[in-house]
């Protein structure tokens, strides 16, 4: 790792300040991906604004929404008494993260921003354009069983890692920033982007703004949710594919739901036109095969990955399935 | 005078545990030396060819760089020059590639340069500046390329009857004019022991010419032996120190590069050096069970008779190795079969060389046996395990000799009773619970009951208790523990009384830890020094008393501070008495395997593991939901500690069956699993709790304890075991391992 | 000298410690201190520091309270706790077991909470109180998370053991051991790779159906 000046701001502007005016800083929480990474050379940040004791951890009920502070704990979010009431669906992403250690370190905004698990990324010695532009995407041609069947580019086919993000969107959440030119709200679809021709950037923040809050409006998905997600071992791992899914029943008629993947694209992938399949429909086995035939249109494997054409529709009506039964 | 109990056979704590749980265990890497600096090693980013220049410059420059080491300035290391000439002389010292020697890249992340600093985090920044140019040639790191390239190892073509030579019983490939038949292909991708504790070596020149070494490895004797030879020293100024071992599972059977690199640096820094490798170079530096292909070709009569097995097996090494296993050997003892052949060979790839993996080739083997069992009956539509019954050995059929012992069918009834394999059906696919499939299936495994040469030294302390040393290591099945309870048992003495020392080459000479013979081996060593102190005491005893003199050895007793005998209360000389008389000093007595038994006898433990699995219709997930462990090892000198390494090789069974894939991309010639987030091991999660049963039978003729080893039968057979029971809940057979979610929903 | 003799010729290395250090130093008063920043990984290479003004500049002062014991230490922003813990504190029980968050070897509290030592800097638990495995037991009183691991053999080679107890203690503060199955999913952070999960369980649950205090 190498050697970078740090500070330590407990107020906000300050933070925002010190980010803003020097492109080779970067903000630290939690810290779990972030110095992962500076270990292995992969960033070399000249200076760490530690964020960690600025006061945006609380979990608050607002009107028509629920806030969530940027520095709130994963672990501690997934349990709080607000969350299991209100969004019980983020609950249970959160929970399937990681392991219950780093839970309790990595911040609901670092979740967010955590960095994709392609091993081409990670090593220094391969070609990767979201690494270093210019180098090439090392797993186009190489071992991709990890990686995306969605809103790939010939750039970058990697996938975004976070299971909470896919909640959040599936959720319609809206990211809460305050950067130099003042405070801003990014709905959550549109704060990770696809690679396209700039796979080096992940989302859409710019330069010096700070995740503050994330709000996630009242919704009625507190019963019927379910995060299934599926991956090598039985914990601790990163999905192959997992699904979002939240159902509003009238008895046994779905009349409104939510929808997401996660694990099969560059950000957490929301299924709009397949949430449209479901509404008004029974909450059968066919109707969730229905929607899931529809979220998977436009799905293109690679060489090793093309198993995700059938474990994503198969995981989203899992989780419908799970949802429905809850 | 109360005789204490028996202490073999109890299920006793172990006697380091109070270390190990309370952080005081001291592990390589954790020795505070004055003026200890810290090392990180620089890999090779190229496969194959050659250095022509490596820039060290900003290294040598950064803060707290003491040295930077390269092949351009590396000091010269006498045994680098003869190590491997002398044809007397075993090669491997650190494998026959020598660190820093010259400029040939063999393999990706070959040690290039080590960097020294002051402090860890000054020294992995400054070798993170170290950058080589290289000339890259063309390399293979494939075994599926290169499997028409395949040979007979060397060892084989030089000897006649070397085990690795084809082997053929009856017809060759007699299987292919069966009536029912079958031939199938299999895959034991390339798997990593990855021990929790990341390989390190503290290196100190003591002297110019005296070198000590705290450093993982399983055997402290042959490692001081290595390094000896690599500089020229007699191996008494060479001491090497492995109290505590973080695992190893065979990566650290011999020597490797980084050792001797650890070693050059402190020479060259001329203060202490430790090294501890990253998660990263535990996959390219210290060994992995090989990438396997095998074949395996059966046919049976209709009652379920075998009449001809036919098993191929290609597996890795590397371009200046011969690596070989013994894939194939339980396919030629395990079941009867008139006509059986084997044919084992390997391929040169440009990878580092493999090293054994726990249960080493005989795991891999058994996944192709056992899963073309499991296939076979279902072809016959019998139950496995009632295959497996009439095709039972009750001899040899490889030696045409008798068991020294064999109570496998004790095993199978166990092991089917706890497990429920009377709920299991015939037809794959039957049970369901919801979503999930249920499945059962067995697999049965062996491995050689070795015994080799070791000595003990023991000693009786003024305060009464006894001291036993012994250069063994442990790695964690419990060889102090194991140790101790023989020893109590041989003396009469509590186990409190008796302290069993380890892991330093200084001690008593004993074999490397490994193919589950430490206890066979170490164990009678440890009896009859116990048997030789106690008949220097008695004779010492028996000249100033004549109760002793004439007394019966085994009538002999310690008791508190005294000596004593059985029946006679009265008669009883102190410690203090004796110890006067003897300097203090050691008694070192070396046990020896005795008369022609391992010639009359073939001598195995015997394993079966039955898995209960659970396989989501959906989404193709594999939850192992219950696991049975069987075993015959002959006399269990510790259920708990014995149950618990049974326990940990079911785990270490569930890894391969399902996760363990270490995968090179072979375009660079680099791996892509390079930590654990891409090569998962089991977690809490993927265990079940395990069960174990022993048959608990001494073995008559491996040693006088009846012992017959548990490190490798614990994992042998557990794979197939775990695939087996997926084909009966799905019906799909998955001959290629890991069975990962994607390999069920094609 | 001769090839025989044990004495190791280094010439070829450039000498014995001594000299190399001596020549290190010359080298390094020749130049000054260029400038205070420093840069990414090969720009702060070039930066070429006096030593002594550049270890001035590498260390902040931090505050901590490790088990019960107060420290004021120096220490570089890139150290991390579990570097700091093992290295300057000399407290190895807390093991490095991937360095990257993957395993739970390093699991220590943070104000009663576990967390990988291995993803934190030092820096950034300012004023924290750290408990680690040596600060455990009551004295000789071995904690009973220790006590059931011994008692139900938790561990073989005993390296994740410090891990495994740390988050076996906080997995029932936390609440998370009302069952077998929670206490798997709850302490899949702790990798055994010798497999004694069983007995650990069994450790674990034990020690939550004793009621001890923990």
């Amino acid at each position: 790792m190498n050697q970078f000046q740090y500070v330590r701001p407990t107020k906000q502007k300050a933070a925002i300040d010190a980010l803003a005016k020097d492109a080779n800083a970067q903000f630290i929480a939690g810290g779990t991906n972030l110095l992962d990474l500076m270990k292995r050379g992969v960033i070399a940040s000249q200076k760490l604004i530690d964020i960690n004791r600025l006061p945006l951890t609380k979990i608050e009920s607002q009107n028509g929404s629920l806030r969530i502070g940027a520095l709130a704990l994963n672990g501690p979010v997934a349990e709080d008494r607000l969350v299991l009431e209100r969004q019980p669906l983020l609950a249970q992403a959160l929970s399937a993260g990681a392991s219950a250690q780093l839970r309790n370190m990595a911040t609901v905004g670092g979740n967010m921003l955590q960095r994709t698990r392609c091993p081409y990324f990670y090593d220094t010695a391969m070609p990767c354009n979201k690494r270093e532009p210019g180098t090439g995407c090392g797993a186009l041609e190489g071992i991709n069983r990890m990686h995306a069947i969605f809103g790939f580019s010939d750039k970058c086919i990697a996938v975004h890692p976070s299971d909470m993000s896919v909640a959040l969107v599936a959720l319609d959440a809206t990211v809460l920033v305050s950067g130099p030119k003042g405070d801003r709200r990014i709905p959550f679809n549109d704060f990770h982007r696809l690679p396209g021709d700039t796979p080096q950037k992940d989302t859409n923040l710019e330069q010096g703004e700070l995740i503050t809050a994330v709000e996630i409006p009242d919704a009625p998905f507190t019963k019927h949710v379910s995060y299934y997600k599926v991956r090598e071992r039985a914990s601790y791992a990163f999905a192959l594919v997992s699904a979002a899914a939240a159902l509003e029943l009238d008895g046994t008629t779905i009349k409104s739901a939510r929808l997401a993947m996660g694990g099969v694209a560059h950000k957490p992938w929301r299924l709009t036109a397949a949430e449209q399949v479901l509404v008004g429909k029974p909450a059968t086995e066919e109707t969730f095969r229905q929607a899931a035939e529809v979220a998977m249109q436009g799905a293109k494997a690679f060489k090793h990955n093309a198993y995700k054409l059938k474990l994503g529709p198969n995981t989203i009506i899992q989780a419908l399935k799970t949802a429905a039964a809850a | 005078m109360k005789t204490p109990e028996k202490q073999i056979g109890a299920r006793m704590n172990r006697v380091d545990g109070r270390q190990k749980v309370t952080g005081a265990a001291t592990y390589s890497a954790e020795y505070q030396l004055p003026g200890i600096t810290y090392a990180v090693l620089v890999g090779s980013t190229i496969t194959k060819g050659r250095i022509t220049s490596i820039d060290t410059k900003a290294a040598e420059r950064a803060p707290g760089v003491l040295a930077v080491i390269t092949h351009f300035n590396s000091p010269k290391v006498p045994g680098f020059d003869t190590a491997g000439k002398d044809p007397s002389q075993p090669a491997t010292v650190g494998g026959p590639i020598k660190v820093f020697k010259d400029d040939k890249i063999r393999f990706n992340d070959q040690p290039i340069a080590i960097v020294v600093a002051d402090s860890l985090e000054r020294a992995r920044f400054a070798a993170g500046l170290v950058k080589g140019q290289y000339a890259q040639e063309k390399h293979q790191t494939s075994l599926e390329a290169a499997k028409s390239q395949a040979f007979l190892p060397t060892s084989a073509k030089k000897n006649p009857k070397h085990p690795m030579n084809d082997y053929q019983r009856g017809q060759v490939d007699a299987y292919k004019t069966g009536a029912i038949k079958l031939e199938s292909e299999y895959v034991v991708p390339t798997e990593v022991h990855q021990p929790m504790e990341l390989q390190a070596i503290t290196a100190h020149w003591e002297a110019p010419d005296r070198l000590t070494i705290y450093d993982k490895t399983q055997g402290t004797m042959a490692t001081r032996r290595d390094f000896a030879r690599e500089w020229g020293l007699p191996e008494e100024n060479v001491k090497v120190i492995a109290t505590y071992v973080g695992g190893a599972f065979g990566n650290a059977l011999h020597s490797w590069q980084h050792e001797s690199a650890a070693i050059i640096a402190a020479r060259v820094v001329n203060r202490p050096v430790k090294l501890m490798l990253t998660r990263e170079q535990m996959f390219t530096m210290v060994g992995y069970r090989p990438y396997t292909w095998q074949k395996l070709g059966m046919s049976a009569t209709p009652d379920g008779k075998i009449t001809a097995i036919t098993h191929e097996a290609i597996g890795q090494t590397s371009t200046f190795e011969e690596f070989t296993e013994s894939t194939l050997a339980q396919t030629r003892m395990m079941y009867e079969s008139p006509n059986l052949t084997t044919r084992y060979r390997i391929a040169s790839l440009d990878v580092n060389s493999p090293i054994w993996m726990r249960g080493p080739g005989e795991a891999t083997g058994a996944f192709a046996l056992e899963s073309a069992m499991d296939e076979m009956a279902h072809l016959l539509n019998i139950d496995p395990l009632e295959f497996r019954l009439r095709n039972y050995t009750e001899q040899d059929p490889e030696k045409n000799r008798p068991w020294s012992s064999k109570f496998l069918k004790e095993c199978y009834q166990l092991g089917a009773e706890r497990v429920g394999w009377n709920k299991r059906q015939l037809k794959p696919g039957s049970l369901r619970d919801g979503d999930w499939l249920i499945g059962y299936g067995m697999g049965v495994g062996t491995f050689g009951a070795h015994r080799g040469s070791s000595k003990a030294n023991i000693r009786l302390l003024p305060n009464g208790t006894v001291l036993l040393q012994s250069a063994v290591t442990d790695i964690g099945p419990g060889t102090a523990t194991a140790m101790t309870q023989i020893a109590a048992d041989t003396l009469g003495l509590a186990p409190e009384k008796i302290k069993f020392e380890l892991g330093n080459s200084n001690f008593a000479q004993a074999p490397t830890q490994g193919g589950s013979a430490i206890v066979n081996t170490v164990g009678p060593a440890v009896q009859e020094a116990c048997l030789a102190l106690k008949e220097k005491l008695r004779t010492l005893a028996a000249s100033s008393n004549a109760a002793f003199a004439s007394a019966k050895k085994e009538d002999v007793v310690f008791a508190e501070g005294y000596l004593t005998l059985n029946g006679n209360p009265a008669a009883r000389v102190p410690f203090a008495d004796l110890l006067q008389q003897v300097d203090g000093g050691f008694v070192t007595v070396e046990s020896k395997p005795q008369g022609n038994a391992s010639k009359n006898y073939s001598m195995y433990s015997f394993s079966v593991h039955f898995a209960e699995v659970r396989v989501h219709a959906l989404t193709g997930e594999v939850r192992v939901s219950k696991l049975v462990s069987c075993a015959d090892a002959g006399t269990i000198v510790n259920e708990k500690t014995a149950g618990n390494q049974m326990k940990g090789g079911a785990v270490g069974g569930i890894g391969m069956a399902l996760m363990e894939h270490a995968i090179i991309d072979d375009r660079f010639g680099r791996y892509i699993t390079k930590d654990f987030a891409d090569y998962h091991v089991p977690v809490h999660a993927d265990s079940p709790d395990v069960q174990v049963a022993f048959v608990n039978k001494p073995d008559p003729y491996v040693n006088a304890l009846g012992t017959k080893g548990i490190g490798e039968i614990a994992i042998i057979g557990v794979a197939p075991a775990i695939a087996n029971a997926i084909f009966n809940a799905t019906g799909k057979r998955i001959r290629e391992l890991p069975i990962t979610p994607d390999k069920l929903l094609v | 000298m001769a090839d025989d003799n044990p004495e190791i010729n280094l010439s070829e290395a450039g000498g014995s410690h001594n000299e190399a250090r001596r020549t290190f130093l010359k080298q390094s008063s020749l130049l000054t201190a260029m400038t205070f920043a420093p840069g990414p990984i090969v720009q702060a290479a070039a930066a070429q520091f006096d030593e002594k003004v550049a270890a001035a500049f590498e260390k902040v002062p931090l505050k901590l309270e490790v088990n019960g014991v107060k420290h004021k230490l120096s220490v570089e922003p890139r150290t991390t706790l579990l570097d700091l813990l093992r290295e300057q504190l000399h407290l190895t029980g807390t093991k490095k077991g991937c360095d990257y968050g993957q395993c739970g070897a390093c699991t220590v509290h943070v104000d009663g909470n576990r967390i990988n030592s291995c993803l934190t800097l030092a820096v950034m638990q300012e004023g924290r109180k750290i408990t680690t495995i040596e600060g455990l037991a009551n004295g000789d009183n071995l904690h009973p998370m220790q006590e059931a691991f011994l008692k139900h053999d938790g561990f073989q080679c005993g390296y994740c053991t410090p891990g495994q107890i740390m988050s076996a203690v906080a997995c029932i503060r936390e609440g998370h051991a009302n069952s077998e199955g929670e206490i798997r999913e709850f302490m899949s952070g702790n990798i055994c790779r010798c497999g004694a999960y069983s007995n650990i369980v069994a450790a674990i649950q034990e020690v939550k159906n004793g009621g001890q205090k923990v």
